[in-house]
């Protein structure tokens, strides 16, 4: 491979490139490019006089770029034991900055997640993902961790759901469903499968319970069970007088008390879900366990979905309520991923050409510079664009587990899993944001969207994991 | 293979298919689908709509009837109102609106702030001037046109311009909501050559409700393109002096030049002042006329269906000529009516027994009767049924009972019974007695005085006639259609027209009900006719056409209950044609006693508006 010829003939002199990974680095270098390019796009005034002045967006981004490239140098100069050796310390000062900003920050757009410095704001929580993956990495790769150890297992999760608290608190719920990207890391590093089960169950759960009434659920889910039980159990007339029972508990209920038909339904299914576990757990058939157990956790779980959501914020409820497609409200709400939507769609094959975008020159796109900077690909380059910069962020993505893979120590490939894993799901987000696919959540597309935190602290996570993987080959060579 | 490289190798799929749903994706939104492709085009696209100069109408003369005024209208776009607010006191009284309206129509354009609302038309361009002065913040104007007339003459027969109803919005792709479009008269017939050609340009605003430039680069783009000019058959000046002398009396006055089928005049009377379908009050004076019994919004020149009595011998008469069951010479006795059975049709006093053209100059009822009487009941035509049949053919050819074709809008078709209708109504058993009133233009029939006039111009052509038209030049064309240069003949020969001329002629200027048309060395001819009616005084109507040979205007008269013919429908026919012929009027005695004729409509119109009224206020 013409990474690994490339790795060996490096690494034989250790310089500042010295084993670094030309492809990781190639793509992050032509993603901050086209990033740039975009916020031009975005920002560029045909008035203006002085097109260096920096009052222009793109000039303060060149200028963010040079420090991040600065300090992107600096991080492949360090000592890899140095990440190793303050990832606790790190950690720490992360969580603090999380709760001084809660404390003393500046709220911007409804969370409070923000420092600012004269004319500078800073993000702590994109700082706070390096130093969390950073901790996961020492946390995982210290000897005799056991993943499938409960003490284990409580420690991991301790570690993500401190920040992801604190950043909840701050009412910056978008940022802090990043850190669910280290359920990708743990899953690589032998976390069971059935943890993710119910995950994905709750999930499904969560969606259904937004578009259709309870009710529906549970008589979906109590003729899936059945199903799937004569399937398993190959035996028709029980099951057919097991349904008969909950209905017809379900009316007597309602008849001969004043509760509603939607009341008596879910006593009757609650009291056939006990009798089951009870069936099963008596016979033995403990294949039927899980499923019931399912049952009755959607039982308890969309009521409380349904209460919890009543108490969100308006604009939080709105935006899951469009994003399933219960409110259609272009001029609220829907706006502006309707505005995204139109720029995208109608970009075509090529693209209307560089700063030829009718939407976003014209000022249809809300936010195009920022959490909306796909648009600008995605109008004036078109889907041929659009692929580019997809397969950038993808090829990125894989070169990063690759490189996890190669790297033969835990601390290394934790830290390069956690990096593509929050590269995935900010992409994943971002861009499912602009086509409609996700709901709308404040999270910027890396490297990309404008923003000084966001670019330095991608360009620090994405170095250090170069700069381990460099490592890694330098070992190879001396030990 | 170890538990962490298929794991490896489940999470690498997984990414793959991450990126692979989103390119499947955008793959369906960019090259799939066109439908953001039309939304983006209508984001930032907005057609805007220019209004060209609607065509105006001269007189035959060249003087204006309609003109075309400069107006504008003023709309708002709410999202471009400055925060902080603005001077509403000093915008209403540059608009004349009051504060409340203006208040009123700024809450409705706050519903979709985004597009441009009318908050008040008719602006003139002095206000106009003063709203760009005042240099108010989302405010914009819209050239338009208004009507003005200067002579506030000629209601009925110009119509009136108004904005377009959802149905018209519906049935023609030209009108857009907000459109005008011309209602009656001269306006509705010639609707597409005044309007013009709207202009059109598409240009391209940024979100925030600035122009960024033309749609590309305005190819698509149109001008507008003015109305054509019309010229009008009418006489400004007589059309004037005839709306003036049909004051206070109900009914309509046609003039027609009968070598060429322009109209000279045309007066629908009550008429109403034209001015008052322009501008802001509109509305309410269309309100008011709507509830006006006298319905002068109804065109009675082209619509109403009258009794041409007595004028209508001159046709029975033509008739027994052409089917020769009547020669001129012929004289029947009269004794004060002609005796039928046990009925009688009752005459006047006058000389007896008279030949055909004294008939006509005293218009002896009994003469027709014994005329008409001959002519259905003749043994060639098998039976009076078919007798009946053979004179409609005749009275259809005079232009009776169907529309002429003119350019006249809404044009009605009067009445001409048929063998069928008194099937109907006798039951199939009926004679010649029961048709017996149409001789002398009573019973069913029923005329419209463009249709009697046009009968005055057949009697001066001696046979023919022109389609009766009301614009003789459109601005940029030779010639207008050529149906309105044909001759159209009836079935009577020309020959069979010299003693009813001779009769009218002598009606006048020797003997007869006619006298008091007479003009000095003008040898007008003329026929009264007093149709009798139900609903109070008789119909007072007067026929005529001057000068006797060469004739250059034939005229009907029709009064509601103006009494005789010679009463009130004869002085104002011969004033009209005295000033036509001699540009002035030498009786001013006459022009008096027109004025202060006041016929009585207490029993008919006027109980009908008190009864209205009442009915209005009940319901309220």
């Amino acid at each position: 491979m013409l990474s690994d010829y490339n790795r060996n003939s490096y690494s034989s002199s250790r310089l500042l490139f010295g084993g670094v990974d030309m492809v990781a680095l190639g793509i992050y270098i032509a993603i901050a490019v086209i990033g740039v390019l975009c916020v031009t796009s975005a920002s560029y005034d045909p008035n203006t006089t002085n097109i260096f002045s920096m009052e222009h967006n793109y000039i303060k981004q060149l200028m963010w770029i040079g420090i991040s490239w600065a300090m992107g140098t600096v991080v492949l100069l360090l000592d890899r034991r140095l990440f190793h050796m303050f990832a606790y310390p790190a950690y720490a000062f992360g969580i603090l900055l999380l709760l001084a900003v809660l404390l003393f920050g500046k709220e911007i757009n409804g969370a409070k997640a923000w420092f600012q410095f004269g004319s500078v704001r800073l993000q702590p929580v994109e700082f706070v993902k390096i130093t969390t993956a950073l901790m996961m990495a020492r946390v995982m790769s210290d000897y005799a961790f056991n993943l499938n150890r409960l003490i284990d297992l409580i420690k991991v999760a301790a570690i993500i759901l401190v920040p992801f608290i604190i950043i909840v608190l701050q009412n910056d719920t978008g940022s802090g469903l990043v850190l669910g990207a280290f359920l990708f890391v743990l899953y690589r590093e032998g976390l069971t499968k059935y943890v993710y089960f119910p995950i994905l169950f709750t999930i499904v759960l969560f969606i259904a319970a937004m578009m259709f009434s309870p009710v529906v659920i549970f008589v979906v889910l109590l003729f899936a069970f059945v199903l799937y039980s004569i399937l398993r159990v190959g035996e028709v007339a029980g099951h057919v007088r097991f349904i008969a029972a909950v209905f017809l508990v379900a009316l007597l209920l309602s008849l001969l008390t004043p509760l509603s038909g939607y009341v008596s339904l879910m006593i009757a299914c609650g009291i056939s879900a006990i009798a089951l576990i009870v069936v099963a757990l008596k016979t033995h058939t403990m294949m039927l366990l899980w499923p019931i157990l399912m049952f009755v956790y959607a039982m308890v779980f969309v009521p409380t979905t349904d209460f919890l959501f009543s108490k969100l914020e308006p604009h939080q409820k709105n935006r899951i309520l469009t994003f399933v497609g219960l409110v259609d409200d272009p001029k609220n709400t829907g706006y502006n991923v309707n505005q995204s939507q139109i720029a995208i769609g109608s970009g075509g094959m090529w693209g209307k050409g560089y700063m030829e975008g009718t939407q976003i020159q014209y000022d249809y796109v809300p936010e195009k510079h920022t959490d909306f900077i796909f648009c600008i690909v995605g109008e004036e380059w078109g889907f041929v664009g659009c692929c580019v910069v997809v397969a950038l962020y993808i090829g990125l993505m894989l070169r990063l587990m690759r490189m996890g893979e190669r790297i033969k120590e835990p601390f290394g490939r934790v830290y390069c899993y956690s990096v593509a894993a929050i590269l995935l799901i900010h992409v994943m987000v971002n861009i499912g944001m602009t086509i409609g696919l996700m709901p709308v959540m404040g999270i910027p597309l890396p490297l990309m969207s404008y923003g000084g935190s966001s670019f330095v602290a991608f360009t620090l996570l994405i170095m250090i994991a170069i700069r381990l993987d460099a490592s890694t080959s330098e070992n190879d060579i001396y030990s | 293979m170890d538990r962490g490289y298929v794991r490896y190798r489940i999470l690498r799929l997984i990414v793959l298919l991450v990126g692979a749903v989103i390119l499947i994706r955008l793959f369906t939104m960019q090259i799939l689908s066109d439908e953001y492709d039309v939304k983006a085009t209508n984001n930032i696209v907005r057609t805007e709509i220019e209004y060209p100069m609607r065509g105006e109408v001269l007189d035959r003369r060249g003087e204006y009837l309609v003109k075309s005024r400069v107006c504008y209208d003023v709309m708002v776009v709410y999202r471009q109102l400055p925060e902080e607010g603005f001077d509403t006191l000093r915008l209403a009284s540059i608009l004349e609106i009051t504060p409340e309206y203006l208040e009123k129509q700024l809450k409705k354009a706050r519903q979709s702030p985004r597009a441009a609302i009318l908050v008040t038309n008719y602006l003139s361009q002095e206000n106009k001037l003063l709203l760009d002065e005042g240099n108010f913040i989302g405010f914009h104007t819209r050239f338009r046109t208004a009507r003005e007339y200067p002579r506030k003459i000629g209601g009925n027969l110009l119509g009136y311009v108004s904005e377009v109803t959802r149905e018209q919005v519906d049935k023609w792709d030209y009108y857009e909501s907000g459109d005008y479009i011309g209602v009656g008269g001269v306006e509705s017939a010639y609707e597409t050559l005044l309007r013009g050609e709207k202009g059109v340009s598409y240009r391209i605003y940024d979100s925030h409700g600035a122009v960024q430039g033309a749609y590309k680069d305005g190819e698509d783009d149109a001008l507008p393109v003015k109305g054509a000019q019309l010229t009008s058959t009418i006489d400004a000046r007589l059309q004037e002096f005839a709306e003036e002398l049909m004051e206070g009396k109900i009914g309509a006055l046609v003039a027609i030049e009968p070598s060429s089928g322009e109209i000279l005049a045309m007066v629908s009377s009550p008429s109403y002042n034209p001015d008052l379908m322009v501008g802001r009050n509109r509305n309410n004076n269309y309100a008011s006329m709507l509830h006006d019994q006298r319905q002068p919004q109804f065109n009675r020149a082209v619509k109403a269906k009258y009794l041409p009595g007595s004028t209508f011998k001159l046709v029975q008469g033509l008739i027994g000529l052409q089917e020769g069951v009547l020669r001129s010479s012929q004289k029947y006795p009269c004794d004060m009516g002609y005796s039928y059975g046990r009925r009688k049709m009752a005459c006047h006093a006058h000389n007896s027994p008279l030949d055909l053209r004294d008939a006509v100059a005293h218009s002896c009822n009994a003469y027709f009767c014994y005329v008409f009487r001959d002519m259905i009941t003749n043994s060639k035509y098998g039976s009076v049924k078919e007798g009946v049949r053979v004179w409609n053919e005749y009275v259809y050819s005079f232009g009776f009972g169907r529309q002429l074709g003119t350019d006249l809008y809404g044009e009605g078709k009067g009445y001409v019974p048929t063998p069928e209708y008194y099937d109907r109504v006798y039951n199939n058993s009926w004679n010649w007695g029961s048709v017996l009133s149409c001789a002398i233009g009573q019973g069913e029939l029923g005329c419209t005085p463009l249709q009697m006039a046009n009968l005055a111009a057949i009697v001066a052509n001696r046979g023919y006639y022109y389609i009766p038209h009301i614009i003789k030049h459109i601005e940029g064309r030779d010639s207008i259609d050529r149906k309105f240069y044909e001759r159209h003949y009836t079935l009577v020969d020309s020959i069979n027209f010299v003693p009813i001329v001779e009769g009218m002629w002598r009606g006048v200027n020797v003997a007869g009900t006619s006298g008091k048309a007479r003009l000095e060395g003008l040898d007008v001819c003329g026929k009264t006719g007093t149709a009798e009616n139900s609903g109070g005084a008789d119909h007072s109507t007067f026929l005529s056409f001057a000068p006797k040979d060469n004739p250059k205007i034939a005229i009907s008269v029709y009064i509601e209950h103006g009494g005789f013919g010679a009463a009130i429908a004869l002085p104002i026919a011969s004033l009209i044609e005295e000033l036509y012929l001699t540009d002035t009027i030498k009786r001013p005695q006459m022009v008096e006693e027109v004025l202060n004729f006041k016929p009585n409509y207490s029993r008919n119109y006027d109980l009908k508006q008190q009864r209205y009224d009442e009915k209005r206020k009940s319901k309220k």
